[in-house]
């Protein structure tokens, strides 16, 4: 108790106490497998039992040499662009009503409602939007019920089937993240903004928005990565037609086992997103301020 | 007058707004509920009410087993990922020192890389370093997914702690780990108890991680299911699912209360 | 209860100075107020002694007892805060035990103390609340309870009621300097409040850029602040530069005043600058202009320019009913109100 205790070294002793498990699992479960993948990407075989194996730049080139790859990827980009607009303009005017006009315990409990079907698995909520879309099935009949002449609604193994499914998946991040900036908003910023003769749409634009940009940003990214990595809806919903960029770096694991091809494929992709990630950056930290 | 009946229109069409993308994101859950109960195997209707396929699925060996797998899994890691992720907050938060910064940049990859890179990098180095697929493989891949959603739940609620009551603590004559067990932890309960269900959802919903890293006839549930769909529907399928929404929305109703409960003030 | 000393104390954060060489000792059972602007660096000098913040070097000592190297909870000393720190999951009587506990003593013997600490605030029956259920002055009452029923050897107060608005904070002036009394413990307590730490301390000591500038008893600070800061920092002066002439000072224009203490600058009270209509008789004398008269009560505010320098005067009201709205006046003062001003 008494003197002599150096109270800086302890503190740093506890700090990596404390540190060290969690960084040392996200270590062994993701810094090192990301640098092995970085590594058999430029392999020409697995280096597992006896296989022969050299390095190489073949699994890049390859990309750049066959159209079908980087068509696919500027498919899976697209269809992370449509489904990134879409859950924003869907989005953000819900977050809005949710954040500024309902008050008091409808908002909470309307707020839990929006998120709530977030935390049900993802894989049955695609897997119910294919009973709802399939030929025949409940949107088919649910049409033709409302609609006098006879029409055969079958939206399975559409693109639409899967920008559907994927904007229902990731809608409430966007919600989510575009409501708590929008909270934060002043309520008498606007009413400053308002009692100086602005109408509704240039506080929109010239407040609203430019206030809560990093939200409805960190929530855009939290939509595109994903997607654009997406292989199990464009499996589900798509069929035949859902041949992506994801799914083509499945097949290389659990169909071909051309690991170092799909290694390769991985890290392209992998750019892609961080050169997005890059972009946005700038913007995401004005959010932190 | 005018600006009052304006108000109310526009709330209104708000109002209107919000119940169509409720009814957008509930609709096809509904659907699902409601299929399960119907007898026809091929979604046919009309509706026709029948409880068989909860009968079968309870019949269903593999269906039951991956269940259970998914749930201690997701037990495990909710352990793992909530012990480490609490005691990394803590440290990021109270303690000031170089590389703190990239410490904390550190925790995005698992959030930010599309989880198909991470999984199948996972694979990769799991089967280089003979620990190969597996529940223990599905286990660390988990627990790294969820380690940063816990840091983060729960240094966003230590950011509503006020440090001086720490201070106060130690004025007082409390050595650290008083000051943690008595004020700290307590204040921070309820950011621990969301950032666990956080780590639970991640890890019960987890698809892709665990579709690379689980054995054939060892799979969690979300990797059955995907199988199932893949080599034709089963009606079985929607009786589980159902269940899954169900029990998961209900635990996060009471979560959701039980959080309020806890702090804010 | 113990005597606490700081002896050349010195803290850097990155290049600014927080505290430059501080030394002063705070007397046994005494009621010290440190006083400066933001930035003065007096919390850090109270955070110094509490054990929060680690001097570059310098000692402290408790007692006899040299503390640089022992951390906060071993140091025996009582702390209130500026929003009090109340521990919001417990309720006040837990509050208030906590010291206790953490040093062993529980029981009976604990639940006695935590009464009468209780008591001694007027708090007796609210040990059931918690804090969110208690008015500010109450949280105010409980802090004190919870820093002084450990029987700490110091009691540190930062800006203690500086969250109070003004009315509450008088009768908490009151009821801190008897709390303080009745237990007899060394007290410090920090403030910007110059009123504040007037009425409430034995001594205090004034900081300015981490530095001390002067210490002692408040009347004699107040009399004679030594220097422009203080001058202007405790109080209101008027504060007037000139040439030596002999006995004499040359004030701008050519007045001629008594010079105190073969000094250049010289500061003058307002509540002790006379204006009137006609020449008075004496020294010090200067003609000046009446440029606005502010009624305040018992007594009335004169604003004056003077070679281009405003003035102020503080007049009782017989005086001040007898002035005219504006134009030249005459303002002076005696000898003995004169006080000497070092230059920096």
């Amino acid at each position: 108790m008494s003197g002599g205790i150096n109270i800086a070294r302890t503190d740093k002793l506890r700090a990596f106490a404390l540190l060290s498990p969690a960084y040392l699992w996200l270590t062994l479960a993701v810094f090192l497998p990301l640098s092995a993948m970085a590594f058999f990407s430029f392999l020409t075989e697995v280096p597992f039992g006896d296989a022969e194996w050299s390095v190489t730049l073949t699994n890049y080139s390859a990309f750049f040499e066959s159209s079908t790859f980087s068509r696919l990827l500027l498919k899976s980009v697209m269809l992370g662009v449509k489904v990134t607009a879409l859950c924003v303009l869907i989005g953000f005017p819900c977050a809005w009503v949710l954040a500024k006009m309902i008050k008091g315990r409808a908002r909470e409990a309307l707020f839990l409602m929006v998120i709530l079907p977030f935390w049900s698995n993802s894989l049955v909520r695609i897997f119910s939007w294919a009973i709802v879309l399939r030929g025949n099935g409940v949107l088919d009949k649910f049409v033709n019920a409302i609609w006098p002449w006879d029409v055969k609604v079958n939206l399975l193994f559409s693109e639409w089937a899967i920008v559907i499914g994927l904007v229902h998946s990731y809608l409430p991040y966007v919600i989510l993240t575009s409501y708590l900036a929008l909270q934060a908003i002043d309520d008498s910023l606007i009413e400053a903004a308002r009692s100086l003769g602005a109408k509704w749409w240039t506080i929109l634009w010239r407040i609203v928005l430019p206030l809560s940009a990093p939200g409805l940003l960190a929530g855009a990214v939290l939509v595109f990565v994903p997607v654009v990595g997406s292989f199990m809806e464009p499996r589900i919903l798509g069929g035949r037609m859902g041949t992506y960029y994801g799914t083509l770096i499945e097949d290389q694991f659990v169909a071909v086992f051309n690991w170092p091809l799909g290694a390769a494929l991985s890290f392209i992709l992998l750019a892609v997103v961080l050169i997005i990630l890059a972009v946005a950056s700038p913007i995401l930290k004005r959010a932190q301020t | 007058m005018k600006a009052q009946l304006r108000t109310r229109v526009t709330t209104g069409i708000g109002i209107f707004y919000l119940s169509s993308i409720l009814f957008f994101l509930y609709a096809p859950i509904l659907v699902m509920a409601a299929m399960s109960f119907n007898a026809s195997e091929f979604y046919q209707l009309p509706f026709q009410f029948s409880t068989q396929w909860y009968e079968r699925m309870w019949e269903n060996e593999a269906i039951l087993s991956a269940a259970w797998r998914s749930i201690w899994i997701a037990i495990v890691t909710t352990v793992f990922a909530t012990a480490l992720g609490t005691a990394a907050s803590v440290a990021l938060w109270r303690y000031d020192f170089p590389g703190k910064r990239i410490l904390q940049v550190l925790l995005f990859p698992p959030i930010a890389i599309p989880w198909l890179i991470t999984g199948t990098a996972m694979l990769i180095f799991f089967f280089g370093v003979g620990i190969g697929r597996g529940t223990p493989a599905v286990i660390l891949g988990h627990v790294a997914l969820a380690l940063p959603y816990v840091i983060v739940v729960v240094t966003a609620r230590l950011a509503t702690f006020d440090r001086t009551l720490e201070e106060a603590a130690r004025s007082l004559g409390a050595r650290p780990w008083m000051v943690t067990r008595r004020v700290m932890l307590p204040w921070i309960a309820p950011g621990v108890i969301a950032g666990a269900l956080f780590a639970f959802a991640v890890s019960f919903d987890q698809f892709v991680i665990s579709y690379f890293l689980s054995e054939p006839g060892d799979s969690t549930l979300p990797v059955l299911i995907y199988t199932a769909i893949r080599k034709g529907f089963t009606p079985e399928i929607n009786a589980i699912s159902t269940i899954i929404i169900a029990v998961s929305m209900v635990v996060m109703l009471t979560a959701a209360r039980f959080t309020k409960f806890g702090g804010e003030k | 209860m113990s005597e606490v000393r700081v002896n050349n104390i010195v803290k850097t954060y990155k290049t600014a100075r927080a505290l430059d060489d501080v030394t002063l000792t705070f007397p046994d059972g005494g009621f010290f107020g440190l006083l400066g602007p933001s930035g003065s660096g007096k919390t850090t000098l109270l955070r110094t002694i509490a054990g929060f913040v680690e001097p570059d070097t310098g000692s402290v000592t408790i007692g006899d007892r040299p503390v640089v190297n022992v951390p906060v909870e071993a140091r025996e000393i009582g702390m209130v805060f500026q929003n009090y720190a109340l521990f919001p999951n417990m309720t006040v009587a837990d509050n208030v035990d906590f010291g206790l506990r953490v040093r062993g003593v529980t029981g009976n013997d604990a639940k006695r103390r935590v009464a009468e600490a209780l008591e001694l605030v007027q708090l007796g029956p609210l040990g059931k609340r918690y804090p969110h259920e208690l008015s500010g002055g109450q949280r105010q009452r409980v802090a004190m309870a919870r820093a002084i029923a450990p029987r700490p050897r110091v009691l540190l107060l930062d800006e203690p009621l500086s969250a109070l608005d003004k009315s509450l904070r008088v009768d908490m002036q009151i009821e801190l300097k008897r709390i303080q009394r009745e237990v007899g413990i060394t007290t410090i307590f920090v403030t910007h409040d110059q009123e504040e730490a007037l009425t409430l301390s034995d001594r205090i000591g004034i900081l300015k850029g981490g530095r001390l500038v002067r210490e002692g008893r408040p009347q004699e600070v107040y009399a004679d602040p030594g220097d422009t800061f203080t001058a202007r920092f405790l109080g209101e002066a008027n504060v007037f530069d000139g040439k030596p002439e002999g006995s004499l000072l040359e004030l701008l224009g050519g007045a001629r005043v008594t010079r105190p203490e073969k000094a250049t600058r010289i500061a003058v009270r307002p509540e002790h600058m006379t204006v009137s209509t006609v020449e008075p008789e004496g020294p010090n004398v200067l003609r000046a202009e009446l440029r606005q008269r502010i009624f305040a009560g018992a007594m009335g505010t004169c604003v004056l320019e003077w070679q281009g320098q405003p003035v102020k005067a503080i007049a009782r009201q017989e005086e001040f009913d007898g002035l005219p709205e504006k134009g030249a006046v005459w303002l002076s003062w005696s000898d003995r109100h004169a006080r000497a001003l070092t230059v920096d």
